[in-house]
């Protein structure tokens, strides 16, 4: 019995308050049943192992492993062969293996629509890394309190709905809306900005919805970057922009590239705020291939468009990881 | 030991989730063996009123499931990839009737089974896409037609009226292709169901003539733009404008002069469906005289029902003679998707 409770306390010092406890308990009542109580004993001991492979960790992460395979996985696969088979324009397909689709992915019109989409997408993306590199280098420098009510606030938005919010933006920016409204009362200007509508609404929309991506992982990056090296900086003349391009730029790159990647690559997909604010006037990827499910009734064109778009995301993802990205970080 | 609390608290709150998560499964589970009847409905989006579910439910001891689309593709993927009998009811468009009786998606109708099968109006059976009504019955007609606000723009009759430059940036268009194109086929004297390249060619010559004047396009909810007064001019449904004058009196409706699309929508009962009965009453419910009135007052589209006259007589007339339906054009299709992607 004392072996066995040496061998309890060894691996950690909580017993005590670990529910596993109560089998020790449990055990010292049930001498005769010596020999099952050692294994038990052994196997709550593997259990408990901090590393290597222990059933806690499998148990944990199976729920993730069984949803990655059964909701991310497997549509993918199914999309993957999709890709290649016939559309027969009823909404259903023949099984016939064909890389029409791919071919036709790059007809002239989509590719207009592709060159609009990253367009927009580059838009948002560096208008999103010139509001979080400002906003990051001053939120440096505060107490710890402001800074952390600070990145609460920038993840308050997080909360409700994206689309809900989208509409929002319509109350604000329509030619009768909050802001027309002022400006125009207060005698600034005599007609009403074009706000929405138009590609500007798309981008406002998209900058808005996605800048939390670009300033979280921005400002970590930025957080880190050495004192020393900036006070060394200061002392050696630099002026603030020469302080900005010659420190924080390099040092914090793979941060700046993994905002970029994870506000670039929602903006050419999040076909509702081209809907919404872009007054359904400007087609992105994600219409592109929403139609092609939803109105064109041609599936494997759109299965092939999303396994394009899958291609790219991908390249730029191993682009990320060559200029020293850590993949860990993409996901926070 | 700090790793350890964290582990601990994980597996407490897995279980606890897992708990719940069974919980709930079994709360449900007793339900569904209940004796209730069910009807399992897919329809558009703001086509009948809730109160008119729920009256039905209580008249015949019904539960409804009521699920709703916002285009016919949605639908077709809908029932498509639902397994056998998950939908009983649901309300496609004409050139999806067609498309589905050649999937073989539909189940025939009964006529025998319909007692209130009277009640709708002669003119709106017999359609190209169901000859013999065997699969489908007509439920309600919507149509194109331009809106305009009297006060602010002059009179408008016909889509060469859109291109007029003092409307710059005001007109907005159903976010439609088939409706869309088909209207841009009309305004160059074509079919709205024309697959011919030149005319196709001739239609995206018109529209690049109108886009200076194009606000937004459109489908969820066109009224809203007339009633903020973000627009003046609209190509939009029936029943939209409808709404829209009831909030803005100087909003007037006129007819294209080179014609307009019409959408029927119709009832159908999905191949293998589990609760035919139900379907059959809920048919039977909403062709009756009063139920019909009050969808129509709420969603003021072209009712079917001879009783109630939501046009006059000659008007109606006039719509099904000048309106053209939308058909189903095959693999044509790709024609307008690839026009539709140069439009935006």
């Amino acid at each position: 019995m004392k072996n066995h409770n040496h061998a309890f306390s060894s691996s950690s010092e909580t017993t005590q308050k670990s529910p596993s406890s109560s089998t020790s308990i449990k055990n010292n009542h049930n001498q005769s049943f010596s020999s099952d109580s050692v294994s038990s004993v052994n196997s709550s001991k593997l259990f408990r192992k901090p590393s290597g492979f222990d059933g806690f960790k499998i148990f944990v992460t199976l729920p993730v492993i069984i949803y990655a395979l059964l909701l991310i996985f497997a549509p993918l696969v199914y999309v993957f062969f999709l890709s290649f088979l016939k559309g027969d324009n009823y909404g259903s397909y023949d099984y016939e293996i064909t890389i029409k689709n791919y071919i036709e992915a790059f007809d002239p019109t989509f590719l207009k629509i592709f060159f609009t989409s990253v367009l927009i997408g580059l838009i948002t993306t560096f208008i999103c890394l010139l509001i979080s590199y400002p906003f990051s280098i001053f939120l440096r420098d505060k107490p710890e309190k402001t800074r952390s009510l600070i990145i609460k606030l920038v993840m308050v938005p997080f909360l409700t709905n994206s689309l809900i919010r989208t509409y929002g933006w319509i109350t604000l920016l329509r030619k009768n809306g909050v802001i027309n409204y002022s400006l125009v009362s207060l005698g600034i200007i005599n007609e009403p900005f074009n706000l929405m509508y138009n590609n500007l609404g798309i981008i406002i929309g998209m900058v808005y919805t996605l800048l939390p991506f670009m300033i979280l992982p921005v400002y970590s990056a930025v957080s880190k970057v050495d004192q020393n090296l900036l006070d060394a900086a200061e002392d050696l003349g630099a002026g603030k922009l020469k302080k900005f391009f010659r420190v924080y730029l390099p040092l914090t790159l793979p941060g700046a590239f993994n905002g970029s990647l994870m506000v670039f690559i929602p903006a050419i997909g999040y076909f509702f705020i081209a809907d919404i604010l872009g007054g359904g006037k400007s087609m992105i990827i994600g219409n592109l291939i929403k139609n092609q499910f939803l109105t064109a009734r041609n599936w494997p064109l759109g299965a092939a468009l999303s396994i394009l778009l899958l291609v790219m995301t991908f390249g730029l993802v191993k682009l990320y990881q060559k200029i020293g990205g850590d993949l860990d970080e993409l996901g926070g | 030991m700090k790793n350890q609390k964290i582990k601990y608290s994980v597996l407490l709150v897995s279980i606890v989730v897992f708990t719940m998560l069974c919980l709930i499964i079994k709360n449900n589970a007793p339900k569904e063996k209940a004796k209730t009847a069910y009807l399992n409905v897919l329809n558009w989006t703001s086509y009948i009123p809730d109160d008119v579910i729920a009256d039905f439910e209580k008249e015949y001891n019904i539960k409804v499931n009521y699920g709703t689309y916002s285009s016919n593709e949605e639908l077709l993927a809908k029932v498509s990839s639902a397994a056998n009998g998950t939908y009983d009811l649901i309300f496609p468009s004409d050139y999806m009737i067609d498309l589905m009786i050649y999937r073989d998606m539909l189940e025939p109708l009964d006529s025998s089974r319909l007692s209130n099968f009277n009640n709708i109006n002669d003119v709106f059976l017999h359609q190209e896409y169901d000859k013999d009504n065997k699969y489908s019955l007509p439920f309600l007609l919507a149509t194109t037609v331009l809106l305009y606000d009297d006060e602010k723009v002059d009179h408008l009759s016909s889509y060469r009226d859109l291109l007029k430059p003092e409307l710059k940036n005001n007109v907005i268009l159903l976010d439609d292709q088939r409706i869309i194109i088909g209207a841009l086929l009309n305004a160059e004297g074509f079919n709205a169901n024309d697959t011919n390249d030149n005319h196709l060619e001739k239609a995206y010559e018109f529209y690049t003539e109108l886009k200076p004047n194009i606000k937004a396009f459109d489908s969820d909810s066109p009224k809203s733009f007339f009633i903020t007064g973000e627009v003046d001019v609209g190509l939009i449904w029936n029943a939209e404008a409808i709404l829209a004058q009831d909030e803005n009196p100087n909003l007037k409706i006129s007819y294209p002069a080179e014609g307009f699309t019409l959408s029927m929508d119709n009832y159908a009962i999905v191949k293998n469906a589990k609760n035919v009965d139900a379907a059959y009453d809920f048919i039977n419910f909403l062709l009756r005289d009063d139920i019909c009135k009050r969808i129509i007052d709420e969603y003021p589209y072209i009712s079917t029902n001879k009783n109630i006259k939501t046009v006059p007589d000659n008007e109606l007339n006039e719509i099904l003679s000048r309106g053209t339906y939308i058909e189903n054009v095959g693999g044509d299709i790709k024609k307008y998707d690839k026009l539709w992607a140069r439009i935006k």
